[in-house]
């Protein structure tokens, strides 16, 4: 083993050691904070798998609420009604998420801006059926009282730090897959495809399957973030699970952090949210996501890339495309 | 039955005229500068809050706010146009992204400025009922329908007869074509946002004037608006007109024979229909790529 590579896994265990016993012991007082936090991961880990439908899959999405949404609706409706253990309900969130992506199909025939727009209708239409199909989802009244995570092993995952260590390992867990899909040879055809899509489907890459594939992962995380959020917090209502805010605090955060980067929108949920949630939100009790939006348009204008990669930016060295 | 259906016709092609305003601006910028500006609807809901503000602060009809819902509107696109105008790189994705970060700013503007209450007109004049037959509808409708079609006239005439027109119609169809030919790009995508900020301030005035406005509805019309465009097929600005028509006509159907919460989903149901059947919309041209 190389040096460096010692250095790298060292700092991993401190890191590690930070943030699942560092984070909650520094904050185990302050229980108003650590629901900040656990809210900021979880639209973290919207923002992660977002960026991975961006970065991997060249396609823009305005409708990630649709995925929160019917993975919150699907885990949230197998456990009250069907009786599911919570952590099987969790994942198959995530999988009816991806399963509701089907629907989504059809846009990808569509190219760029109108892929976007086509997955906001979506969103719409999801939030609608969630209103109206009261015998399922009990409509516009929500869902309350759904069953909050377990006590395993004396612990109980319900507290406020239980939440957080679902939460952190969840995002922890998605960062480790959307690595290792863009280090395989996925990854290389996803890269392929986006300098040249005609030449990467010239050479055998069946690249509308790719993008599918994608669009499935990510609409699998989102729908994974949504169920555990539905346990987390107990309560669903269409308004709330389908909001608008699930697409556009994610698109911030990934935008804000760098959505070409690992980390980036990860350390950009964190930022953006706590700010948001802390400053603005004391200042300007409504409106205040005014900020978030001008934050999005300064940094397409500014820095695009992110604000991760303009700080970590070694100045002399070339920079790659 | 027959009476009903009529009466449920007349509705959604009133409201389809007011669709086709919006709809025309966001194809009109989609064409000249290959951008789908996400804040349109919050342009036109920007418009509808100004006629709010006059008739309830100055006591003024809202029809006559039509000229500040103009002004504010096209220095609105104007400054949309100018923040568009400055990405270099990946234009398609960054401009998405730009224009809904302008959205979001919007729909939280409308917030911070009126609040989150429905608003509606006070005025008892522009809500008199006007019956021909079966044919029932508010003054207002009535109204705004004429003046969408001396605009769909107008924009008509503009497109085929003028120079400057002409010149957005030659950069949609080939921007480095128009260019050898003399004309500036840059120039032309300005004037298609002004066009489209000066349609979205009648639909604005229009949509306050017969319908309730809350600051949500800024998005809600941008999905209609981009529904109608799939509908149409790109580059069609007639099939935009018949795309309207037939989103308000579903919409009205929806509402008289099954519920007004609905609505939306009919709406939905009719694009995924398209999206499925017809990749290219009804009229348009074969864009489907890879």
């Amino acid at each position: 083993m190389s040096a460096a590579a010692g250095t790298r896994i060292a700092w991993a265990v401190v890191l590690g050691l930070v943030l699942y016993a560092g984070v909650p012991y520094a904050l185990a007082g302050n229980l108003y904070l650590m629901s900040m936090i656990v809210a900021a991961l979880t639209i973290g880990g919207i923002a992660l798998a977002w960026a991975l439908l961006g970065n991997l899959g060249g396609l823009v999405s305005f409708g990630h609420a649709a995925f929160f949404g019917v993975g919150a609706y699907a885990s949230a409706l197998l456990v009250m009604k069907s009786g599911w253990p919570i952590a099987f309900a969790v994942v198959a969130g995530g999988v009816v998420a991806a399963l509701s992506a089907v629907l989504v199909l059809p846009a990808l025939r569509l190219r760029g801006p109108y892929f976007a727009l086509a997955v906001l209708a979506y969103a719409h239409i999801f939030r609608i059926v969630a209103t109206e199909w009261k015998g399922l989802t009990n409509g516009a009244g929500g869902l309350s009282n759904i069953p909050r995570f377990p006590v395993v092993a004396g612990y109980d995952f319900a507290s406020k730090t239980g939440g957080y260590w679902i939460a952190l390992s969840l995002v922890l867990a998605f960062v480790l897959v959307y690595w290792r899909v863009r280090e395989s040879h996925y990854g290389t055809a996803l890269r392929a495809m986006l300098h040249s899509e005609e030449a990467t489907r010239a050479v055998g890459v069946n690249s509308t399957l790719l993008k599918a594939m994608m669009l499935f992962l990510s609409a699998f995380m989102t729908g994974v973030m949504g169920a555990f959020n539905a346990h987390y917090i107990n309560f669903l209502e269409p308004d709330y699970a389908f909001s608008g805010l699930w697409t556009m605090l994610p698109i911030v955060a990934a935008i804000f952090g760098g959505y070409r980067t690992l980390f980036g929108p990860i350390v950009g949920a964190v930022v953006v949210y706590l700010v948001d949630q802390l400053v603005f939100k004391a200042v300007m009790p409504i409106g205040h996501q005014i900020v978030l939006g001008a934050l999005l348009a300064a940094m397409i204008l500014f820095s695009p890339g992110g604000l991760l990669p303009l700080l970590t930016r070694r100045p002399g060295r070339a920079q790659h495309a | 039955m027959t009476e009903l259906v009529l009466g449920a016709l007349w509705s959604g092609v009133l409201t389809g005229s007011s669709y086709a305003l919006i709809a025309l601006g966001l194809a009109l910028v989609f064409g000249t500068m290959k951008v789908i500006n996400l804040a349109h609807g919050d342009l036109v809901l920007l418009a509808a809050y100004v006629a709010y503000t006059c008739e309830s602060a100055l006591g003024v009809n809202p029809l006559l706010a039509i000229p500040v819902a103009i002004v504010v509107v096209c220095a609105a696109a104007v400054v949309t146009y100018a923040l568009v105008s400055r990405i270099r790189r990946d234009r398609e994705l960054n401009s998405l992204l730009l224009t809904y970060g302008i959205a979001v700013m919007l729909t939280n503007g409308a917030l911070l400025l009126w609040k989150a209450d429905i608003r509606s007109t006070k005025s008892p004049w522009l809500q008199d009922a006007i019956v021909f037959g079966p044919f029932y509808s508010m003054r207002s409708e009535l109204l705004f329908f004429l003046v969408s079609i001396i605009l769909m006239a107008g924009l008509w005439w503009w497109l085929t007869r003028t120079w400057a027109g002409r010149a957005v119609r030659a950069v949609s169809s080939n921007r480095d074509a128009a260019r050898l030919m003399g004309i500036d790009p840059q120039r032309v995508e300005l004037a298609s946002f002004v066009v489209a900020g000066l349609l979205a301030a009648f639909a604005g005035v229009a949509v306050f004037s017969f319908g309730v406005i809350q600051p949500a509805l800024g998005t809600s019309l941008t999905v209609k608006a981009f529904v109608i465009t799939v509908l149409a097929g790109m580059g069609s600005v007639p099939g935009v007109l018949v795309g309207a028509l037939l989103l308000g006509v579903t919409e009205s159907l929806t509402t008289t024979f099954a519920s007004s919460a609905l609505q939306e989903l009919a709406g939905m149901v009719l694009f995924l229909l398209v999206l499925f059947v017809l990749p290219n919309g009804l009229f348009g041209a074969r864009r489907v790529g890879t």
